[in-house]
């Protein structure tokens, strides 16, 4: 079988997501043809392993994201099983592929089997589906969950020019300082107590949270004794959290600061007293000081990023 | 104008789910509610119903108990309640073709809906209808205007957000933004209660409903997390940090 | 986007009996008081204010005045204004005893007992919350008895005299109007008095231990000068301010539930949480009795309330039967408070949590609106026939 994927680039280079994409095409034997919309990353493209070839689609439909014109000049170039990214834009692109050709979509799939058999989770991940397919689909794969191929291919690559209607233009760009999430929007949360031993040395936490894209919180005792924002404040009388990832910096976990983020998903907690009773609640406890903790933090979190 | 909100109807997002026999079993969800992403979406179609005067016909495709999201959203403004029973539909392919026929049905200028639903996390309606319906989607947007002709609206982008100008017939897709959904009052209660919702059938729309190629072999519980694991030192964080997107997948 | 939507106890499924429009209803209310009074509540309570904001919601959302119908008046059945009690009372009593004033001691009686022209130029003021009414009835020394009060209205030809006071007047400093029972050639006649008639002021009483984000006033006339047309020409006698009584004791039944369901969610969730000698004491049996109680004691009231609203719609009530369900569910609800503060231990004094705010607001509900003592003796007046109240027949 031969799996159509079609690439996304992050600025210069292929996201880490389209290694991702022809890495689970080849667990399941299969070879890909890679499409890469713009013409962009293609010769990096064919260096991946498991690349039968790549095609460089090229055209002034591609230079704005319109996901209609982009799937209107990428469909007639797809075979029969589809793979992208559950990226926004994949997620966008992958739609109207699969409605244009009619055929299901299925989206944000965590781990793919022969038969093809999926599985992908729903209801904000409080539950998982299984699902078979057979015949013609297009398969979004969830980032980071699948194994990425390694580069030491030379695959052919065919240029095929496309043209589009486009009908979204850009008006103007609205570069505004982009506010930090609030804590009860923010799928991941970095949460400093009285741990942390001065307001001033929450601005380790924020560089933390700009780097991943999460919110910051603070313990009533922080909000009260320090004078962080009241909005800031998670907990009983605070705000009530869910994130995905909650990473409690400082904080000795009394029962009211529990109250407000108990229900996350994941726990890590951080603190240099091993008895402190987050680590009660955590799925992951780090004991140690903040001091060593967060710079070691920082500089993982960086790293996955790149 | 003829303003289209796509709404749907899911286990309130606070909603315990339980399994049993390989099933999400609906039976003992304790509370409905409109998907939250939707909620957006139809805050901003009533504003642009404000701001033209035009009319504001809420969509969805569900069981008979969708009918009460209809009147919720009747309170706060929706002029024209439409339910297409969901008997048949087995997939979100059915659902889009569903959706899409009834747009045009009703002559919908413009098409709004939530990112994505709540339950399927899925985001194949809002672009899968305006494919179906050969309609440019903007998706993520957090606000959409009408001026002179044009529908714009905002949506991310690498430097922050961009304002974007459409043409022609036109989905938008919704994310959280600051417009929340207005509070109804009494006298939107009470009018809604008088509303009538019209239910329209997949024959009715002239809509097929194939068979899937997709079957749904098992609905299950989240694996279970491994239990809390607590290490010495801050020499760890890097295995943690590995081990919360390898073993976690929240980063 | 709501966070944590509260789920209130309702273990028979009595909601489930609402009709459409009164879930709706609810559900507003409901969702108000997640988002714009649990977080403020615990300030406004310390500093003793009642928000002006909620006035402007409560008014917007359109729930004064409930079941009166006309007059821009909402015109919801009683059951659905039982639910709005029971819902504004699970964030504070003093906001429930708000809109309970405002609707059923300052509307209703212009809304029963007024002229035509006096419904039209109070009642759609007072409904969209722009005026402010209160309640004068209860005096210094005439609580239970106020049959004997003592305030007097004297006819001066072109216009009345009121002289007296009233005392333990919830809205009276922020009010417009005040509906003032006063005795004119003995008789007990309704009158309308607004801020600025000459001689009247309404300083507020200070110091509370209880209903804190409540104002709470005296009323004063010291040769105060009202119009002829301020008198409600359509009742005399007690009947007057005790078909007011009526209605508000019937939303406090409902209200009372909405503040015992907010201390038993507030107390389950405690016990699940608090670990000690490894366990959480919601394991423990003694906490479980409590728990136990608390739920069989809420259904109870749930199941009286819902009936009574049944009666009330249909006019089919008395009411001692008002009475009854007044005097159970406020009794029940404030002992669920206190076993709700045993369940928090030292946590539950804090405002952190808000179970003694509820607990110091139901004494004053305990007490108002006909005492606890009264209520039992109006039943046992209703089974014996014969009054208890007083040594005189």
């Amino acid at each position: 079988m031969n799996f159509t994927i079609i690439a996304e680039t992050n600025g210069d280079s292929l996201h880490p997501t389209t290694y991702q994409l022809i890495g689970a095409a080849a667990s399941m034997g299969s070879n890909s043809t890679v499409i890469c919309p713009n013409g962009e990353c293609a010769s990096e493209a064919a260096k991946i392993n498991g690349v039968e070839k790549v095609i460089s689609a090229t055209g002034d439909c591609f230079s704005v994201f319109d996901g209609g014109a982009w799937a209107s000049a990428l469909s007639s170039m797809c075979g029969k099983m589809i793979l992208i990214s559950a990226s926004p834009n994949g997620r966008e692109i992958g739609s109207r592929i699969a409605a244009k050709k009619g055929i299901p979509i299925i989206q944000d799939v965590v781990s793919m089997t022969e038969g093809i058999t999926v599985s992908r989770p729903i209801y904000s991940g409080k539950a998982m589906e299984s699902l078979t397919i057979s015949g013609s689909a297009v398969i979004s794969l969830r980032p980071n969950a699948f194994e990425a191929a390694l580069a030491e291919n030379d695959a052919p690559i065919n240029i095929i020019d496309q043209s589009a209607d486009v009908r979204i233009s850009i008006q103007e760009a609205i570069n505004k300082a982009s506010e930090r999430l609030d804590v009860t929007e923010a799928d991941i949360i970095i949460s400093g107590g009285r741990g942390m031993g001065t307001i001033e040395n929450f601005s380790h936490l924020e560089e933390i949270a700009d780097t991943v894209g999460a919110a910051v919180g603070a313990s009533r005792a922080v909000v009260d004794e320090w004078g962080m924002p009241h909005r800031m404040q998670v907990g009983q009388t605070g705000k009530t959290v869910t994130p995905s990832l909650y990473i409690a910096v400082g904080i000795s976990g009394a029962i009211q600061h529990l109250a407000g983020m108990r229900s996350s998903k994941y726990i890590l907690a951080i603190n240099k007293d091993p008895d402190a009773p987050i680590f009660g609640v955590a799925d992951y406890g780090i004991v140690a000081t903040w001091e060593d903790a967060i710079p070691a933090l920082k500089s993982a979190l960086s790293d996955l990023q790149s | 104008m003829n303003i289209a909100v796509l709404l749907k109807q899911v286990p309130d997002t606070t909603a315990k789910i339980t399994i049993s026999d390989g099933k999400v079993d609906e039976s003992s969800v304790s509370k409905w509610s409109m998907s939250p992403y939707d909620e957006y979406a139809l805050e901003s179609g009533l504003q642009l119903k404000d701001a033209t005067g035009g009319k504001l016909i809420a969509i969805t495709c569900g069981p008979e108990r969708a009918k009460k999201m209809l009147t919720d959203a009747a309170a706060v403004g929706a002029d024209t309640l439409i339910h297409i029973p969901d008997d048949g539909v087995t997939d979100s392919t059915h659902v889009q073709k569903l959706l899409a026929a009834a747009v045009m049905r009703f002559e919908s200028n413009v098409v709004l809906c939530g990112k994505q639903a709540a339950d399927t996390n899925g985001g194949s309606t809002g672009p899968g209808v305006a494919e179906l319906i050969d309609a440019v989607c903007v998706t993520l947007v957090s606000e959409v205007n009408f001026l002179e002709g044009d529908f714009t609206t905002i949506r991310p982008s690498n430097s922050g957000s961009e304002k974007v100008i459409v043409n022609g017939l036109s989905v938008f897709a919704f994310d959280k933004g600051s417009l929340e959904l207005r509070r109804p009052n009494v006298r939107g209660i009470m009018m809604a209660k008088k509303k009538p919702i019209e239910s329209i059938t997949s024959s009715d729309l002239g809509v097929d409903l194939d068979s899937s190629n997709v079957i749904m072999n098992s609905q299950t519980p989240p694996p279970e997390k491994p239990a809390g694991q607590k290490f010495e030192g801050a020499e760890y964080v890097n295995e943690v940090v590995s081990r919360l997107r390898n073993e976690a997948n929240v980063i | 986007m709501r966070i944590m939507a509260y789920e209130a106890l309702d273990f028979y499924d009595v909601d489930s009996l609402l009709t459409e429009e009164e879930r709706m209803v609810r559900d507003m209310v409901r969702d108000w008081v997640d988002e714009e009074v649990i977080p403020n509540i615990e300030i406004a309570c310390r500093d003793g204010v009642f928000p002006d904001e909620w006035r402007v919601a409560l008014g917007e959302m359109g729930v004064l005045g409930a079941p009166l119908k006309g007059y821009d008046c909402p015109g919801l059945s009683y059951t659905a204004y039982g639910v709005i009690c029971r819902e504004l009372e699970r964030g504070d009593s003093g906001l429930r005893s708000f809109a309970s004033v405002q609707g059923s001691l300052a509307m209703y009686p212009i809304w029963d007992f007024g002229s035509e022209e006096q419904k039209n130029y109070y009642l759609p003021k007072m409904a969209s919350g722009e005026w402010i009414g209160c309640f004068g009835l209860t005096e210094p020394d005439y609580g239970s008895n106020p049959g004997d009060m003592i305030t007097k209205a004297e006819d001066m030809g072109d216009h009345y005299l009121l002289n007296g006071a009233k005392m333990w007047i919830t809205n009276g400093s922020i009010a417009e109007l005040a509906v003032v029972w006063a005795k004119l050639d003995g008789v007990i006649r309704g009158f309308i008095v607004e801020k600025n008639d000459p001689g009247f002021s309404a300083p507020e009483m200070k110091g509370k231990h209880s209903l804190k984000a409540s104002v709470t006033s005296e009323l004063v006339f010291q040769d105060c000068k009202i119009p002829k047309d301020r008198m409600l020409p359509g009742v005399k006698g007690l009947r007057g301010p005790f078909s007011c009584l009526n209605n508000a004791r019937f939303g406090i039944s409902w209200g009372a539930l909405g503040s015992a369901q907010a201390c038993f969610d507030s107390a389950k969730d405690y016990a699940m949480s608090r670990i000690q000698f490894n366990h959480p004491i919601a394991s423990y049996q003694l906490v479980q009795n409590k728990l136990s109680w608390m739920l069989r004691e809420i259904t109870k009231g749930q199941l009286l309330a819902y009936h009574l609203g049944k009666k009330k719609d249909s006019g089919t009530w008395i009411p001692e039967q008002i009475s009854l369900a007044k005097m159970n569910n406020v009794d029940i609800a404030l002992e669920i408070a206190r076993v709700a503060r045993d369940i928090h231990g030292a946590n539950g004094i804090l405002d952190e949590y808000p179970i003694m705010r509820h607990m110091a607001n139901l004494e004053s509900v305990k007490t108002y609106e006909g005492t606890h003592d009264i209520h039992n003796l109006i039943i046992g007046r209703h089974i014996t026939g014969i009054q208890a109240f007083t040594r005189e027949a």
